[in-house]
């Protein structure tokens, strides 16, 4: 498909006015959405006498760390790079694993109640978190998991939209692997793990670069559920780092601080933009 | 899609009866194999969903003391409590201020940003995708501190620009954002239209992609010039997702809370206290009083209920599918 459309590029064509148009349209607006964050990364490099000036610059002078280090020194950002990187890494495993196994239930077996049991599952979609999270915060609390991993990794382990996506992926692979793998005496469980999963490592990879970019820029719950410098989320020691040090105008630092914030998610952006694309494309396409 | 498997091979409740014990033995089975595949998420949704619409009910229902240790049944007062209050009729038309401030903003916007990229761009394409998708991997507390510093009224990036294009003429006489009851809310409503952008780009580009050539072919062959293209093919053949972006978009707007509590923390006064931002003050700041924020996210859910029942019933009709 890519020679097709390489030889309609590459074709000479007239100078194209509404081409023109279009690519100065996208030039701009794509520099204004992105420039708060090429602000942010040149700020979060400059010298802290060079960061509060009229007017205002772009590129620092002196290209410096240390607004990186009075970050790190100043607040535990280290302890919240952790607990973020606990806290998503097992709500990304056990939205996996959980959503893989209903998806495959949904998609492959039948028992009675499966459509009904679906839909209560699609169901709960429409529930706004609002509605919830004060009964979850009370039961959080009350088991004693407040201001502890579990607590922030509980209420997201099961995933609707997971199940959801992965089951619309799963209907698409031939039935016959699946009546292939029983011939050949392999169980449901087998076909699941060595067979279905490794067909569709594309949509569940989306999905877990999906659920990994929400549970990292997670910011209700885990303001709620966390008491202590010791295990808030990066999103919210960011939050509580900018309040002590604004009244100080310590912007670097802050800006320092809001790059590890966004980096991991940056990165993944970058590296897999395909992806990600890919799976939030799927939200828009089968809703 | 579904349907049609689930009920090729199900035995009414009559066979199942006349069915040899070992074939009945395999039914069985499979339907329990079924459900233990199902427990972990039907467990989780049950404990931190389904449950809590009805205790989160039943806690409105309370008058419940700061430390959340007595409780007394007061019936509706909280939510009588809540309607006669002229704060809580402030909160809603902050939010509704706040939708109509982002969802068309953020729908025109992306819808032109799409179509753009779905024209053939060549070399620059990835570039541009990157630098217009790029908010979508931004959380709503980094967008929050980044405005903050942007929004700065002496040294700030934004009112430098207002004056460098000529909207002020020194930077003393910027707006004053977060002092400010009108410009503050402004700000919040400019930083998450900002955010969301990247997602609805993205979604819309799927759908204008998902457009058949062919379509354009004919209308070209037609003599249609661009605007016709795209006012008689593009934008009909979008309406689904148009339909589905305005749905989540509401739905969004409605429940703007990081934001908000990174730039503005509701105020100043209650200039920006959204409903959201009322109910978490209610339950976790101020008067601590988890009944009557219980009995305020009942009504909120209610309204978003109302506002999405609302849009299948008028903007649906329109809506054309394939």
């Amino acid at each position: 498909m890519s020679t097709v459309t390489t030889i309609a590029k590459i074709r000479p064509r007239r100078i194209d006015r509404t081409g023109l148009t279009i690519h100065l349209f996208l030039l701009i607006t794509g520099l204004l959405i992105s420039t708060p964050i090429i602000i942010a990364f040149f700020t979060s490099f400059k010298e802290p006498n060079q960061i509060v000036t009229y007017p205002p610059y772009l590129l620092p002078k002196h290209w410096t760390f240390a607004n990186y280090a009075t970050a790190w020194t100043a607040t535990p950002f280290g302890r919240h790079l952790l607990n973020s990187t606990i806290q998503s890494g097992a709500i990304v495993i056990f939205q996996v694993a959980f959503s893989v196994s209903a998806a495959y239930a949904f998609a492959n077996l039948e028992f009675p109640g499966r459509d009904w049991l679906f839909y209560l599952v699609i169901g709960s979609l429409m529930v706004p978190f609002e509605l919830v999270f004060i009964p979850n915060f009370v039961f959080i609390s009350s088991i004693g998991w407040a201001n502890t991993y579990q607590g922030l990794v509980a209420p997201f382990m099961a995933s609707a939209f997971g199940v959801f996506m992965l089951r619309q992926f799963f209907l698409t692979v031939p039935k016959e692997l699946h009546d292939a793998a029983k011939i050949d005496g392999a169980s449901n469980w087998r076909y699941m793990w060595q067979i279905l999963v490794p067909v569709s490592k594309g949509s569940i990879g989306a999905f877990a670069i999906f659920a990994f970019l929400s549970a990292w820029n997670q910011y209700l719950w885990p303001l709620i559920i966390t008491n202590s410098d010791q295990m808030r989320t990066l999103q919210i020691g960011i939050r509580f780092f900018m309040n002590t040090l604004e009244r100080g105008a310590d912007w670097g630092p802050i800006m320092a601080g809001s790059m590890i914030a966004m980096g991991p998610t940056l990165v993944i952006f970058l590296v897999a933009q395909r992806q990600l694309v890919k799976g939030i494309a799927m939200t828009g396409l089968k809703g | 899609m579904a349907q049609s498997d689930a009920t090729t091979s199900q035995p009414t409740a009559s066979s199942l009866g006349a069915m040899p014990t070992g074939r009945r033995w395999n039914k069985l089975r499979a339907a329990v194999e079924g459900y233990l595949y199902l427990t972990p998420t039907l467990i989780g949704l049950t404990l931190f969903v389904f449950w809590p619409i009805v205790s989160s009910l039943n806690l409105s229902l309370q008058r419940i003391s700061p430390f959340g240790n007595r409780f007394r049944y007061v019936g509706l007062d909280n939510y009588i409590k809540t309607l006669t209050s002229p704060d809580y009729w402030e909160t809603v038309r902050v939010t509704l201020f706040f939708v109509l401030g982002t969802v068309p903003t953020g729908l025109i916007l992306s819808v032109a940003l799409a179509i753009a990229l779905a024209y053939p761009l060549g070399r620059m394409d990835p570039v541009y995708r990157t630098l217009i998708f790029v908010p979508v991997v931004i959380s709503s507390a980094v967008t929050g501190v980044l405005f903050k510093w942007l929004y700065h009224p002496v040294v700030g990036y934004i009112n430098y620009g207002l004056l460098q294009l000529g909207f002020i003429q020194t930077m003393q006489e910027g707006p004053n954002w977060f002092a400010d009851k009108t410009w503050a809310l402004v700000a919040v409503i400019v930083a998450t239209t900002w955010r969301q952008l990247g997602f609805n780009v993205i979604v819309a580009l799927a759908g204008v992609q998902n457009i058949d050539e062919s379509y354009y072919d004919a209308a070209k062959v037609d003599g249609a010039n661009a605007w016709q293209r795209i006012r008689h093919i593009t934008l009909p053949l979008i309406s689904p997702t148009l339909f589905f972006l305005l749905i989540i978009n509401v739905i969004y707007s409605f429940q703007a809370f990081g934001e908000i509590d990174v730039l503005t923390q509701g105020g100043p006064g209650r200039a920006t206290t959204n409903m959201v931002y009322s109910i978490y003050r209610i339950a976790f700041v101020d008067a601590r009083d988890r009944g009557l924020a219980s009995a305020q996210a009942y009504l909120l859910a209610l309204m978003i209920l109302i506002m999405s029942y609302i849009q299948f019933a008028t903007v649906n009709k329109r809506v054309h599918y394939q």
